[in-house]
């Protein structure tokens, strides 16, 4: 029982760390995947006359594209209720429709330089960015940004307060031995290297929780229903990289837990 | 042929307090078997701590095994507690390690492969007749027992000298007897120098020994 106690105390800390490193991986990709959503389904309205598409994107370097709006469509009905000379007269005097595509979602002050730039160019009479959709979804984005930051930030503090407390248990608990053998004249690698291999065991296994924990969640029924709704492939957020550095992590975390035991400890006189 | 132990107008003292030890002046010869009495808080175990480096020197000169305590590395130091059979009055076994492992322990730092040190460990169960409590943790052991196995522990390594403080303080006669027979057994089969701090010397038979008494921080050879 104590045998399991002194492992699950390095290993649960070190796992909420872990498995909140990896939240915050795997959100800030599923947010960059909705980002691009948004930005493909997001586009500025350009209404010029005699306006260069070239010098358009050149306005810019948050432009992507810039595509034509058919004039037919925007006359719409209007077509149908008039002869086709005079359809033909209204076409001719009606400005150019641009649809612009851009390279990503912009923030409120960039649509606003955006727009600045676009109107002080020749020929163009408007410019249509739908301020009220843009900031109302741009700032959802940034309120669960920060929110997950903040909760994943939150988890690991108290993963690391809790391996804080588990260092002070390890040095109390490997004083005893760490003396004896110290006493028996044993070198500072063996005198350690049970603590040290412990600490990788118990790193190995927080890993390969972080990591069953992760491959399981496209299988969650719960974590399916809301990808389905939101649009985010959860299957392509996980990066088998992701393992490498949270191993990385992981033993790093674990073994300087160890060697701050085996460097606060002094000989009892 | 130097000295086992050599120590000069010696002085102890821990940090901000009266010296314990004052001007101490002796030796310790090879095969020597040498007790050291003195009443409780007479700066004995003080003393022995010395020998094995845990307890620093204040003053004057302490040479153990050809070394010299006052500038000895820690490097060197831990060469030195290697050749050392220290016996504890608080046994110091590991808990969390079996008896036959605790047993083990020199011959681990020495370096010797695991048959080796498991052989070793075997014959020593034997000699301390804890063969069938081998796999056992020190807790489940009692007092004496633990002891018998410090004792097993303490003579691993061949050491050149074995250090015993209070060895028999609390236990049973049968553990003490086992205890005084293994360490005059070492000292006349192996020839190991043997210091003892005790508060009382036991009847020991057919054994010729020294007898150094502390009192009031100053040692006197009386025999």
């Amino acid at each position: 029982m104590t045998f399991v106690k002194n492992h699950l105390g390095l290993i649960l800390p070190l796992f909420a760390i872990l498995f909140s490193l990896e939240y915050l991986l795997l959100f800030d990709r599923s947010l960059s995947q909705y980002e691009v959503r948004l930005k493909e389904q997001y586009s500025v309205v350009l209404v010029a006359k005699g306006a260069d598409k070239e010098r358009i994107i050149a306005s810019s370097k948050l432009i992507e594209r810039v595509d034509d709006i058919n004039k037919t469509r925007a006359l719409g009905k209007v077509t149908h209720s008039i002869s086709k000379t005079q359809s033909e007269a209204l076409r001719a005097s009606m400005p150019d429709f641009y649809d612009i595509k851009l390279k990503r979602y912009p923030s409120g002050k960039e649509l606003e330089t955006l727009k600045s730039a676009l109107l002080r160019l020749k020929g163009v009479q408007r410019v249509l960015v739908f301020e009220k959709v843009h900031d109302k979804l741009y700032g959802m984005l940034l309120f669960m940004k920060s929110n997950f930051y903040m909760f994943g930030l939150l988890i690991g503090a108290v993963g690391f307060l809790l391996i804080v407390k588990q260092m002070q248990i390890w040095q109390y608990e490997h004083r005893q031995r760490l003396q004896i053998m110290a006493l028996f004249g044993a070198p500072l690698w063996l005198r350690s290297g049970i603590l040290f291999r412990m600490a990788v065991v118990d790193a190995l296994i927080a890993v390969f929780m972080v990591m069953l924990t992760v491959l399981y969640l496209p299988y969650n029924t719960q974590v399916a229903l809301m990808t389905e709704e939101t649009g985010v492939d959860v299957t392509a957020l996980i990066r088998w990289q992701d393992f490498g550095l949270i191993g990385a992590v992981g033993l790093g975390i674990a073994l300087l837990c160890a060697m701050w035991v085996v460097v606060r400890f002094r000989e009892e006189l | 042929m130097p000295s086992v132990i050599q120590a000069k107008e010696l002085k102890l003292a821990y940090p901000r307090h009266e010296p314990v030890i004052q001007n101490a002046t002796f030796q310790v010869e090879t095969k020597d078997f040498v007790f050291i009495t003195g009443a409780s808080g007479s700066g004995k175990s003080t003393l022995l701590k010395s020998l094995y480096g845990a307890m620093p020197v204040s003053g004057g000169g302490l040479m153990v095994g050809g070394m010299d305590m006052r500038t000895l590395s820690s490097a060197k130091l831990y060469k030195l507690r290697r050749h050392l059979g220290i016996i504890f009055q608080d046994y110091k076994l590991i808990a969390e390690w079996t008896v036959e492992k605790n047993i083990m322990l020199p011959l681990m730092i020495a370096g010797y492969p695991k048959d080796v040190c498991r052989a070793q460990a075997g014959k020593l169960l034997a000699h301390v007749k804890l063969t069938h409590k081998a796999d056992r943790l020190p807790p489940e052991l009692s007092g004496g027992e633990q002891q018998r196995v410090a004792m097993a522990r303490a003579l691993a390594h061949n050491p050149f000298l074995i250090l015993a403080d209070e060895p028999t303080g609390n236990l049973d006669d049968y553990s003490a007897r086992v205890i005084w027979e293994l360490l005059q057994k070492a000292n006349r089969e192996l020839e190991t120098t043997v210091l003892v701090v005790t508060h009382r010397i036991p009847e020991l038979y057919d054994l010729s020994y020294r007898h150094l008494i502390l009192e009031n921080g100053v040692l006197h050879d009386i025999r």
